[in-house]
């Protein structure tokens, strides 16, 4: 059988809002799972968060939605009412998979706990991706992406640092604890339906983002069991360079790594005197000696120009790194030759680009099949697919989402 | 019984991105043999932590942490007989992970197109920093180097300063979990039809991956979202907030309105609760400077824990910000059975993190600590690889098993 989509023919029910549910199948409809966006009437949130191609927010233009749902379907059904529960039981009882990010608190109210639609389809693998998990004592707490960023250690780590320790911890841009939640749970969703090959039965899995977070602590979790020592955004780095720099059209982060790096950086800086003194004699002594270096490194810094700088030191081996902004990605000619960023033509948005495939597989590539639903766009069509001839009402006209 | 019992892996990786990807299926039951050498040992064996500071290439906790529930060979791949001790291996194997610079498998002789005619269904996925193809698919790319290069460093940052990284090597792990979804994929595609194939991922673009809000930006305005700090485009006050006590912090996210109301109340403000131009988000917008004052300066007089409980108790999002003995000593984490703390050889029982998520019907756990170095090399090519003893002993004494 000659298939181009490596997850043709998984059919996949998202009750998802924001990131951590809906990038999560939109891994799984981007490689050929048909999937179905369950909304409730007013939409997801990620439809009021933009950005927006107009001056005003739009629910069928805001483009971290667009992105984390095309290749989708979408329905609208308010799962507080009989009638929406009834609908999703129709839709779950065929489903290979269902997968949501309703708080624990509402599961109940909302009709998504396992053990019921199982009983309709043992076959059916339920992800739900929860804040905390669903076992101990913080399972009901509220959360949303910065406090669990800061529950699972992460925040800790980033910031100003020494001599600023006025400042807090900093999160990164976006929602990053959402798409930690996502991946994990694409990972172990999948996983399960692996496994219901070799058991017949599908099962409940339960994605903790908090857990998913401390997952990526790189070594600094482990200074503390294996050292007693707590890891902060205030320690000196072990090692530089490691830092920032500000050129005269942009920023570039120096990244000397080893000795032979260092020497590369310091030929291409035209050999200036003071990188013979023996304070910066090696990588440790010039983390010691950081504030005056980082002075020094700074000054030529200034005069330089980051993509030349980039390509220049590139070809002796050291590994610099432009600071990019957005527009040194869509511009840049590796991106490009790459064919990574894709643009489709959105309804209600118009050309819309954003970040493509994150892996080329050569026999089923990643593909962009349909832009991305507007709010209740196949209500009809997937009831009609269905066989119920009741199309119930829907509310596309709200304002304002709540959870 | 685990999903991915029966599976093996040759796990070509180092530092993290690989091994990120390679424990998520080892995680998930997979068999995944490790391939490495003292002539050139994992980056992470080099590094700290270890117990009392005694470095040791099988005591570094950094190591340890990310590559539980592995095995591992000695190879030393420079050793041409190596290579065809690596060849053996990958025709027992369903997938192949690595994670060099671009180019360096095809130099060692094990390229996907030479895999593929020892295993015609092989699954291979290699994860450079670059990707496999373009102009700069050559350059070097380092874990730190990946959060400025993705553009997440320029976005990152408190309002009117530099650009700022996020504390570990970001892109690194989401590359990992990335590429361990796509290998998962493949696997899928290969039940049904029986065809393996070649996967090519960047970690330049992985990181990409999770910052489309900025980039759809760019692509319909030519702005990018403003270094804003902690704040939130929609959600205010969001932030971070300075505790009693040395370096303690809590953060809270109002999400509407009503919680807003909330808060106020609960820092025993009506005065605010009532402001009418505070009622609204944007009105808060407005005034986040001395919201933000407003807030710290109660938070300053209680623990994080106290702020979090008041503020949970009226379903405000609410969390201190914990360190890793915070982690390592928290009564819910340990009840949802995170850690995994397994006898190792030469470490003892250390506290290690352990899989983010639960399976119900097939459960998945930790089950073996990070291997040695080497320390399944006779078992696998006895075992698996069906070599006797006379051919093992005289590998060993070629110099190809270290």
């Amino acid at each position: 059988m000659k298939r181009d989509a490596a997850l043709n023919g998984l059919k996949i029910v998202e009750c998802g809002g924001l990131v951590s549910a809906a990038y999560a199948s939109k891994l799984f409809a981007d490689l050929g799972a048909e999937v179905i966006k369950v909304e409730p009437p007013w939409g997801d949130p990620a439809r009021l968060r933009g950005p927006f191609p107009g001056k005003s927010p739009d629910l069928n233009a805001s483009g971290l939605f667009i992105y984390l749902n095309c290749n989708k379907r979408g329905v609208t059904a308010d799962l507080a009412t009989a009638e929406g529960q009834e609908l999703l039981q129709a839709l779950v009882r065929d489903a290979d998979m269902l997968i949501h990010n309703v708080s624990p608190n509402r599961v109940r109210h909302l009709g998504l706990e396992y053990e019921g639609l199982a009983r309709a389809n043992p076959r059916l693998v339920e992800v739900s991706v929860t804040p905390f998990g669903l076992r101990g004592p913080h399972r009901t707490y509220e959360a949303s992406d910065l406090t669990l960023w800061a529950a699972g250690g992460l925040a800790y780590l980033n910031g100003a640092g020494p001599g600023s320790d006025d400042l807090p911890p900093l999160k990164p841009f976006g929602l990053q604890a959402e798409f930690q939640g996502a991946l994990n749970a694409a990972v172990a969703g999948l996983g399960a339906l692996f496994a219901r090959r070799k058991t017949g039965v599908g099962q409940h899995v339960v994605v903790s983002i908090q857990q998913c977070v401390a997952s990526i602590l790189e070594l600094t979790f482990e200074y503390y069991p294996y050292m007693g020592l707590i890891a902060s955004r205030l320690g000196q780095k072990p090692i530089q360079p490691l830092d920032f720099f500000e050129c005269r059209d942009g920023w570039i982060f120096v990244c000397c790594v080893e000795e032979h790096q260092w020497h590369s950086l310091v030929e291409l800086m035209g050999n200036p005197d003071w990188a013979q003194l023996e304070i910066f004699a090696d990588r440790l002594s010039r983390a010691r000696n950081w504030d005056a270096l980082k002075l020094l490194i700074q000054e030529w810094m200034a005069t330089q120009s980051v993509a030349e700088l980039y390509h220049a030191g590139q070809s002796r081996r050291i590994p610099l790194a432009p600071v990019s902004t957005m527009g040194d990605l869509l511009n840049s000619d590796h991106l490009r030759a790459r064919g990574f960023f894709a643009t489709i033509e959105q309804p209600g948005a118009g050309r819309t680009t954003f970040p493509g495939a994150p892996y080329q597989l050569s026999a089923t590539p990643w593909k962009l099949r349909r832009p991305a639903p507007k709010l209740g766009e196949h209500n009809q069509q997937v009831i009609e697919a269905m066989g119920r001839g009741t199309p119930w009402s829907f509310a596309a006209s709200a304002t304002e989402a709540t959870r | 019984m685990r999903p991915l019992e029966g599976i093996r892996v040759a796990d070509f990786t180092w530092v993290w991105a690989g091994p990120f990807c390679t424990l998520q299926l080892a995680h998930l039951g997979a068999e995944v043999i490790r391939i490495e050498s003292a002539a050139r040992p994992c980056v992470t064996r080099l590094l700290p932590p270890w117990p009392d500071g005694q470095p040791g290439i099988n005591r570094s906790g950094y190591f340890n942490q990310y590559n539980q529930g592995k095995y591992s060979i000695a190879l030393d791949l420079k050793h041409p007989d190596a290579v065809t001790v690596a060849k053996d291996l990958v025709r027992h194997c369903d997938v192949v992970c690595e994670n060099f610079a671009s180019g360096v498998m095809e130099r060692l002789g094990l390229g996907y197109s030479e895999l593929r005619s020892v295993r015609p269904d092989i699954i291979m996925i290699s994860m450079s920093g670059y990707g496999a193809t373009g102009p700069e698919k050559e350059y070097v790319s380092y874990g730190p180097a990946q959060v400025p290069l993705s553009g997440l460093s320029s976005l990152t940052g408190y309002p009117g300063f530099p650009p700022m990284h996020v504390g570990i090597s970001y892109g690194d792990p989401t590359a990992g979990l990335h590429a361990a979804f796509a290998v998962l994929a493949a696997l899928w595609h290969r039940e049904e039809t029986g065809e393996g194939q070649f996967i090519d991922l960047s970690q330049w673009e992985t990181t990409i991956a999770v910052i489309p809000e900025a980039v759809i930006e760019y692509a319909w305005h030519g702005t990018q979202p403003e270094r804003n700090g902690n704040r939130d485009p929609l959600m205010a006050p969001h932030g971070i907030f300075r505790c009693a006590g040395e370096q303690r912090w809590v953060a809270i996210a109002v999400r509407d309105d009503e919680e807003w109301v909330k808060l106020a109340r609960v820092m025993g403000r009506e005065d605010l609760a009532e402001h009418p131009t505070l009622r609204h988000q944007a009105g808060r917008r407005e005034a986040i400077e001395s919201i933000e004052q407003a807030i710290e300066s109660w938070t300053i007089q209680r623990s994080p824990r106290e702020v979090t409980a008041l503020l949970q108790a009226e379903g405000i999002p609410a969390f201190p910000c914990y360190d890793s003995r915070d982690i390592a000593e928290d009564e819910h984490l340990r009840s949802e059975g995170f850690f995994v703390e397994l006898e190792h050889p030469e470490v003892g029982r250390k506290l290690h993190l352990g899989i983010p998520w639960k399976m119900e019907g097939t459960p998945c756990e930790v089950s073996r600590p990070a291997p040695l170095l080497g320390e399944h090399t006779d078992q696998v090519l006895r075992d698996i690889l069906g070599y006797d003893a006379a051919r093992i002993e005289a590998l060993r004494r070629g110099g190809v098993l270290r």
